[in-house]
């Protein structure tokens, strides 16, 4: 269950229980609603009973006053008659108003209003007259109609009153019956409400209280996860075969795995919290000057510093010194910020120690290959020498003889040529010495006239002038052989061998770099090119496409000595019909910083 | 020591010492021909009636074994003698020719191999 999820059920929550109050409430609107009615309709019925009761007053008055002034013949007697009747038929109206629609009220009515105005003009007003003539009113038959026609307004008012409390007690029932009514609606819709809401809510917290039950299952598995994650991580540390070094954004040491233990000299307990500067102490190979450690440039630089072989000394703690390569990268929180950063190396002695050996193979390699060529190229002059010097003992002429003699002199000038190029070519130098490349590649080409020749491969070049560099000639030597050999054994027979020198001058170049004065030495061929898969691999060491013929060494070794003479070394590869070929194009510096260790 | 003249065709893509093979040859009798390269001695072989032949074997473009292999299968009855300064030959190459010898073995050698092959059968 997601935050939106649990925030919903709040709301269904909170929601029902007000829209169950809101219908028990419209019920209860109704009910009430109901009861005033009916209370209504009673206070109506106590004002009917009220007005007739009153209209008897009126009437017992009327007729009390004609009594009075029958008996006395006094006018003051007839005034509660005359104001009874002033308000009698006012009152009559008003009840008939009270009766509303109901027919047989205003029937009552109507026999009221009539038996009324019977007993006053047929008894109360020829009484009035009499009495007032001065006659008698004794006469009994006429009370006694006087008397009957007031019963029958009595009678009328009786049963209209009587009527009204029927109707009244009838209302005070329906009242009763709808409050009880009402009660039980109340109480039936409290205890469904109550039931409904109970069940809501009841649903709604075991689903809630399942995602809780998820969540902890989840969170228990993620800490389960996460202890097992940090287990492999600890153990991974630990068997690693390279050091690795923890440090805090400051440079501080947290962690240092056996191997960076091992290989530093230091315990965890000692280097813990000192500064890596003062643990892992790095100096350069050749200058010994302390180099800035990967930790301070991660640091300076903020980003991933990678694995590189910088010719680089790590001081023990014991004094003892290793070959290292190392890297480092930050590590960062969420938000991105550097919270450490941590140093991996490794001792790479018994590396650098193969790199020579294999680098001292393919030298061999190299001079094997060579030696088969000058071999065969000293043979056939010795040959034409020794038939030479037959022909002379065979009885040559004077002249003949000194023919004989300068073909002679031809033949060994050559071996000597191919001798002294021999010489030059495995002739180490502890130091750089001056070399002119033109007369190098001139004599590398000598020495390979007839491996090319064999392979059916035209040379041209294009070296108009002496351009002189400070390297290893030895080295060099073997970079242009192995070059070559492979522009002629890429250009097969009646391919094309392009050599040509350019110098380049001090300055800025097209993307910008700085540009240091040398030499461009560009070997080109019209071989079928190099595919493109092939070519991210070229510089690999054990890399070939020669089979057999080939160590895969070649072009690795090639780049290790451009590299140590300060030099770059680049191809470019092309395998279309119309121009196909490949150009490795060698940089040389005049006055290059040698690297002693070459990568 | 005159030889019989037979003619020799010597193919060789070093200038002087084609030439010299020729004069030593010439002076033992044989009357020589010569081409510098693999197409122009398999045409002289095909037109001119040459009854042996001194190749060499390392040469650009054809070399002396596939320049052997066609000839045999021209003229299948002319002795090959074949000249290296290798040692070690394919079987296949040998297998194409009468002789072969290394460069530098001298010129009595040569003559003495060349005169084998061309001494009739007894």
């Amino acid at each position: 269950m997601n935050l939106s999820q649990f925030k919903n059920i709040l709301r269904q929550v909170f929601v029902l229980p007000v829209v169950a109050l809101l219908v028990v409430a419209g019920a209860l609107y109704v009910q009430i609603r109901g009861s005033n009615s009916t209370v209504n309709l009673i206070q109506e019925s106590d004002a009917r009973i009220s007005q007739a009761t009153l209209l008897s007053k009126l009437i017992v008055d009327e007729e009390s006053g004609l009594r009075g002034y029958e008996t006395t013949g006094d006018a003051r007697f007839l005034q509660p008659f005359y104001e009874a009747e002033s308000h009698l038929q006012t009152e009559i109206q008003n009840l008939d108003n009270m009766a509303g629609g109901d027919a047989d009220q205003k029937h009552d009515i109507a026999d009221l209003r009539d038996e009324h105005q019977t007993w006053q003009d047929a008894f109360a007003l020829p009484v009035i007259a009499t009495v007032r003539g001065g006659g008698q009113t004794n006469d009994v038959d006429l009370n006694l109609h006087g008397k009957v026609l007031m019963d029958n307004v009595r009678h009328d008012l009786i049963d209209i009153i009587q009527k009204a409390e029927a109707s009244r007690t009838r209302r005070i029932a329906r009242w009763h019956r709808q409050v009880h009514t009402m009660l039980l609606v109340l109480l039936a819709l409290a205890l469904g409400m109550g039931v409904l809401i109970g069940l809501f809510t009841r649903s709604r917290l075991h689903a809630v209280s399942a995602a809780y039950r998820s969540s902890l299952d989840i969170l228990g598995r993620r800490a389960e996860e996460l202890y097992q994650s940090e287990q492999q991580l600890r153990t991974t540390l630990e068997s690693i075969g390279d050091g690795v070094i923890t440090c805090d954004a400051e440079g501080r040491i947290q962690m240092m795995n056996p191997v960076a233990r091992e290989l530093t000299g230091w315990s965890q307990t000692e280097a813990g919290g000192h500064q890596l500067e003062d643990v892992f102490r790095i100096v350069n190979e050749t200058t010994r000057e302390p180099v800035e450690t990967p930790v301070a440039k991660v640091r300076r630089l903020d980003k991933i510093v990678g694995m590189a072989n910088h010719h680089t000394i790590l001081l023990r703690k014991d004094g003892t010194e290793l070959d290292i390569s190392d890297s480092a990268a930050p590590i960062r929180d969420k938000a991105g910020n550097t919270t450490g950063i941590v140093l991996v190396f490794r001792d790479i002695t018994m590396e650098r120690k193969t790199q020579e050996a294999l680098i001292s193979n393919e030298k061999l390699a190299v001079a094997g290959r060579l030696a088969a060529t000058i071999a065969h190229e000293i043979h056939n002059p010795l040959d034409s020498v020794s038939n030479l010097l037959y022909l002379m003992r065979d009885g040559a002429s004077p002249e003949e003889s000194v023919r004989f003699m300068d073909m002679a002199q031809q033949e060994l000038t050559r071996v000597t040529q191919i001798s002294r190029a021999m010489l030059g070519l495995y002739r180490e130098s502890k130091a750089p010495v001056v070399v002119d490349l033109k007369e190098m590649l001139e004599e590398i080409l000598l020495l390979m006239e007839r491996r090319l020749s064999d392979l059916g491969v035209k040379v041209t070049t294009n070296m108009p002038e002496p351009i002189e560099v400070a390297a290893f000639p030895a080295e060099l030597r073997q970079v242009f052989t192995n070059l070559i050999t492979n522009a002629a054994e890429a250009a097969c027979q009646g391919g094309l061998i392009k050599i040509s020198i350019e110098p380049q001058s001090a300055g800025v170049g097209v993307n910008g770099q700085k540009l240091q004065p040398g030499a461009i030495v560009t070997i080109a061929d019209n071989g079928v090119g190099i595919p493109d898969d092939v070519q991210p691999h070229l510089f690999q060491p054990f890399f070939t496409t020669k089979g057999e013929q080939g160590t895969g060494l070649g072009l690795w070794v090639s780049r290790g000595i451009i590299n140590k003479h300060g030099g770059t070394i680049s191809v470019v590869s092309n395998m279309s019909e119309t121009a196909h070929g490949t150009e490795l194009s060698v940089f040389l510096a005049t006055n290059p910083t040698i690297n002693a260790a070459g990568d | 020591m005159k030889r019989n003249s037979n003619l020799v065709l010597c193919v060789d893509d070093e200038r002087i010492g084609l030439e010299v093979r020729k004069i030593l040859l010439e002076r033992a009798g044989y009357r020589v021909l010569t081409a510098s390269d693999g197409p122009s001695g398999l045409a002289i072989f095909a037109s001119e009636p040459v009854e042996a032949v001194v190749l060499d074997y390392s040469m650009p473009g054809m070399d002396g074994g596939e320049i052997a292999i066609q000839m045999r299968q021209t003229k299948p009855g002319v002795p090959i003698l074949l000249l290296s300064a290798y040692i070690g030959l394919a079987p296949e190459v040998t297998a194409a020719v009468d002789l072969y010898m290394t460069k530098g073995e001298g010129a009595p050698i040569l003559l003495e191999k060349l005169d084998s092959l061309l001494q009739p059968v007894v």
